[in-house]
């Protein structure tokens, strides 16, 4: 069994955003969401020695995923090749997993009223194919592979190659994607954007708490599709784009 | 020998590329494959990219009628699969709702964007009734073309038929002219596009104002990635830490105008300790004695003060250069009309890289190989006798006679009558208001012209002020030629073809051209049938199976990139004056202009004043981007860029609105202000092509600041007529106050 990883080189990387937008291509991402995104990490020293890096961020498939806990409907789990997925038929847009996500990976879907955020392109994936940013990407800053194959180029930089994750000691649980970038640069981009413990953001969310009483209520009454169906309404934004 | 002799064996030199093709190479396979999008079956239709001119492989995958997907095309010998944001973006061009659906009339005023809408037959007739008329009034030279790109050479054709040599791109006199002319007087060939620098073979990589990661041509950032991962060097000369700076091992913050200073300073170190390739010039170039006396004094404590660079940094980077020739890549730039001085920078370019031997050589600037293009026999062109309007006979000797010309000198004919009158505009592929400064010469003169006819994807502002509006169908719905390419190692012949019939009432540039010459009776200039026949009468010298070509979008050749490919068969390595590189140019020497460059200083900016500088973002092309959705949604805006120190002078801080203006009292909308540490004080930065004032373009307009409408001064080069434009000053305005 395939147990998938991705390496990002930051050094390759130029942020040019390619990724972003094949993967909105690919899998009809709407305006305001992403789920792969490059950021810039900001710029440190002292004119004209200065360090600075891009962090290009996505679901990190973790070995213990805060978000499969806090769904509850179940929508959200774990595959065992360790693709994180979601159920869309089962997803209520509720939120609540948006919320767990140490790392800012997930998005509610407006046109959908469901949560999104990559899946590795799983579906590429299972015929084959490379996920849809690694393909297009200019730099080849993205590799992706499987640690359980040793040949792979994931398992060489992730046990050989000195890829490093992003993790605090708040937030250690288990992200597979990993970073090539100088200890500066690693630095850098883990001080703009560090990992969050899921209970700080998760106390926003008021109604989730309801959402999922709701939910399971009607579980219990088998009348799950309803649910999903009038809690998912009320995420569905406005429709963006015409075509 | 005369400067007409020399003028005319210099255009010459460097376009006739002929020979015979190398065995076409790649697999046959089914004309559209299969392939798949998410769980969606698509149809792969190849074709390349115009979301840019790099024009990459693009497989278009159609499902049930509809471009659900653009990929990169992995068989496309240049690009390899990989596509940039903006290529990945094309399907939000092609469904974008704002375009222009079908041909339009003026009513309203100029400007005003009035207009009726009439058939395709009434908009030719409308077009060629007024051609005609022109033609009688004024003669055909009064008619000027404004075209852009390699599909627009339709146009060309039409407009060359009908009578007139005006016809003037912006690639030549507001980008890459002064870089080409600057290459052909010392190697004998201009450096085209995409421009032959084997970065990925580099042991040393210089980048001069180029800022590949920003800008991105998607092979040139996979090489540039290939060859840091392999170790080369990087010395990036940037005012402002670009992203290639800042992965840089040498990132020289240079005071802007003062990069030929830093050349000669180089090339005094390469020179006085000579690290230079003694065998490679003494068998290739001619005028080093020269070269040798003329940058003696330029030493890397001269330069100094000059650049703000310091002369151990001077020397250290020269060292780096010479310990990795002659793999040596320096990048000759491609916008470079920047001080009005820009062939002289190309030229001490060039001749830097002569010095260290990496031209012809793996890791510098490779040779084009050869491809022999078919050509489609037309009747012989009418002559002009007037001959061209955009420039005075004898001014600007290296301008190009046939291609390009200056825009900005039809327009300045159109103001002024002289040599003869200029009454009409044909626009076609280009943005005249985005793409030539001095904004307000160009509404005067559009204010003078008697007809105007715009030939557009997109309702551009200049749309407003047309007769007549002539909607073209995307890249993705129409063919255009073929892109022959001889700069990549393999040279190739990719095509475009379409994906989706045209939307709307849009149609392809070539079935407009075509129809337009049977208006005007010139069908004689258009004797090819349709897209296939035309495609076939281009391939047909190089042997290659249509078939194959159109299921996988390009077949390439073999290459000779390198000296040690050539034999004497392949014509000759370096087709100059002289048949050697031309450290000292002979064509400059007859025109009794400096053979050797020399540095001029450019004029600084006043107190409170900071310059002007621009480049680009790796999620818009100039201004042909804005509107479109999936990219105004990752930048929607340019902010300016400041430095901490420079924002502190003008009591802004980062994210604040401000309002620029500019040495003539031109103020800028209200922008945004970006902070950074890693950038000169005495510039400002923002990102070439936004600020669009077509209400047309309902997601784009007036977001963010055209920074070419802050351009109204110039900096005409005076050996090709090209025009700087970073010769613009601005300070900035907290909005409140301004």
């Amino acid at each position: 069994m395939a147990r998938y990883a991705m390496v990002i080189d930051q050094e390759r990387c130029v942020g040019c955003q390619s990724c972003t937008v094949a993967c909105k291509s690919e899998w009809d991402v709407p305006i305001g969401g992403a789920r792969t995104r490059v950021r810039p990490a900001g710029v440190r020293g002292i004119y004209p020695n200065f360090t600075s890096t891009f962090l290009v961020s996505q679901c990190n498939h973790c070995d213990k995923p805060t978000c499969v806990q806090a769904c509850p409907t179940g929508a959200t789990y774990q595959d065992a090749n360790g693709i994180v997925r979601i159920n869309k038929q089962l997803c209520i847009g509720c939120g609540s997993c948006v919320s767990a996500c140490p790392y800012g990976a997930r998005y509610i879907n407006g046109d959908k009223g469901v949560a999104d955020k990559c899946d590795f392109c799983a579906a590429r994936v299972e015929r084959g194919l490379e996920p849809a940013c690694v393909n297009t990407c200019p730099a080849k800053a993205k590799i992706f592979g499987s640690l359980e194959d040793s040949n792979s180029a994931v398992f060489n930089l992730v046990y050989h190659g000195g890829a490093q994750r992003i993790e605090t000691s708040d937030v250690n649980i288990g992200p597979n994607v990993y970073y090539l970038a100088k200890p500066e640069q690693m630095e850098l981009a883990a001080a703009a954007f560090p990992p969050i413990p899921p209970q700080t953001i998760a106390a926003g969310r008021v109604w989730s708490g309801l959402v999922k009483k709701v939910v399971f209520l009607a579980v219990g009454a088998t009348f799950l599709g309803q649910a999903v169906a009038f809690f998912r309404q009320l995420n569905v934004g406005e429709k963006q784009f015409e075509d | 020998m005369g400067n007409e002799i020399s003028r005319r064996k210099f255009l010459q030199v460097g376009t006739g590329i002929a020979g015979a093709a190398a065995a076409a190479t790649g697999a046959h396979a089914a004309v559209h494959p299969p392939g798949w999008r998410g769980d969606q079956r698509v149809e792969q239709i190849a074709t390349n990219c115009e979301m840019c001119f790099w024009r990459c492989g693009v497989m278009a995958e159609v499902a049930d009628g509809k471009v659900v997907k653009l990929q990169g095309n992995p068989h496309h010998p240049l690009t390899k699969g990989k596509l940039c944001a903006r290529g990945n973006a094309g399907v939000a061009l092609l469904y974008d709702p704002d375009r222009l659906k079908y041909p339009q009339i003026r009513t309203g005023d100029r400007g005003e964007g009035k207009f009726k809408r009439v058939s395709w037959d009434e908009a030719l007739d409308f077009l060629a009734s007024r051609l005609k008329e022109l033609k009688q009034k004024y003669g055909p030279e009064s008619v000027a073309l404004f075209p852009h790109g390699v599909h627009s050479g339709f146009f060309a054709t039409l407009m060359r038929a009908y009578g007139t040599p005006n016809s003037a791109e912006p690639a030549f006199a507001q980008c890459r002219g002064p870089r080409d002319i600057g290459y052909q007087l010392t190697f004998g060939r201009p450096v085209n596009s995409p421009e032959p620098v084997d970065l990925e073979e580099s042991k040393c990589m210089v980048l001069i104002g180029s800022h590949i990661g920003e800008n991105v041509f998607t092979s040139q950032v996979t090489a540039f990635a290939d060859g840091l991962a392999k170790g080369a060097k990087l010395i990036v000369v940037d005012p402002r830490m670009s992203t290639a700076a800042s992965k840089a091992h040498f990132w020289l913050p240079i005071k802007p105008g003062t990069d030929t200073a830093l050349l000669l300073a180089w090339m005094n170190v390469l020179v006085g300790e000579k690290l230079y390739d003694k065998e490679f010039l003494d068998q290739y170039a001619m005028g080093f004695k020269e070269l040798e006396a003329h940058v003696q004094g330029f030493t890397p404590e001269w330069a100094e003060p000059i650049t703000e660079i310091p002369a151990a940094r001077i020397r250290e980077t020269a060292h780096a250069m010479a310990d990795a020739r002659p793999a040596v890549a320096i990048h000759p730039g491609r916008h470079v009309t920047w001080y009005g001085n820009d062939t002289q920078r190309a030229r001490a370019m060039a001749i830097l890289t002569a010095l260290l031997g990496a031209y012809g050589r793996k890791g510098g600037i490779f040779l084009p190989s050869k491809l022999k293009q078919g050509r489609i026999p037309l009747p012989p062109m009418p002559e002009s006798e007037r001959g061209r309007a955009d420039r005075e006979p004898g001014l600007y000797p290296l301008a190009s006679e046939e291609a390009y010309g200056l825009t900005q000198g039809l327009i300045e004919t159109t103001l002024s009558g002289n040599p003869y009158p200029i009454k009409s505009w044909i626009v076609y592929g280009q943005n005249i208001f985005e793409s030539i400064p001095v904004r307000q010469k160009t509404l005067e003169a559009i204010k003078k012209i008697e007809f105007m006819a715009v030939v557009d994807v997109l309702p551009t502002e200049q749309t407003r002020y047309a007769d007549l509006v002539l909607p073209e169908a995307t890249y993705l719905e129409r063919y255009d030629p073929p892109a022959i390419v001889t700069t990549h190692k393999r040279p190739f012949v990719a095509i475009r073809q379409p994906a989706i019939e045209p939307l709307y009432e849009s149609k392809p540039g070539w079935w407009i051209a075509k129809k337009a010459a049977e208006k005007l009776g010139l069908s004689d200039y258009f004797p090819w049938t349709d897209p296939d026949d035309h495609l076939r009468r281009l391939i047909a010298p190089l042997n290659v199976n249509e078939q194959e070509l159109k299921a996988l979008g390009a077949v390439s050749f073999e290459g000779k990139p390198y000296i040690e490919d050539r034999s004497e068969d392949d014509g000759p390595l370096f087709p100059t004056q002289s048949g050697k590189i031309e450290l000292v140019s002979t064509v400059l020497r007859d025109f009794q202009i400096d053979a050797l460059p020399k540095y001029e200083a450019v004029e600084q900016p006043p107190a409170g004043f900071v310059r002007l500088i621009y480049g680009r973002a790796p999620v818009h092309s100039f201004s042909r981007s804005e509107n479109n959705a999936w990219l105004d949604d990752l930048m929607p805006e340019n902010p300016v860029w400041l430095s901490t120190e420079a924002a502190r002078r003008f009591g802004v801080s980062d994210g604040q609105k401000v309002i620029l203006e500019n040495q003539d009292g031109v103020k800028s909308p209200v922008i945004t202000v970006k902070v950074t540490l890693a950038m000169r004080s005495d510039v400002a930065y923002t990102v070439h092509g936004f600020g669009p004032q077509s209400p047309g373009l309902r997601k784009a307009y007036q977001h963010g600041f055209s920074d070419t409408a802050l351009m109204t001064r110039i900096a005409i080069d005076p050996l090709m007529g090209a025009t700087g434009m970073r010769v613009n000053f601005v300070r900035v305005l907290a909005a409140e106050k301004a």
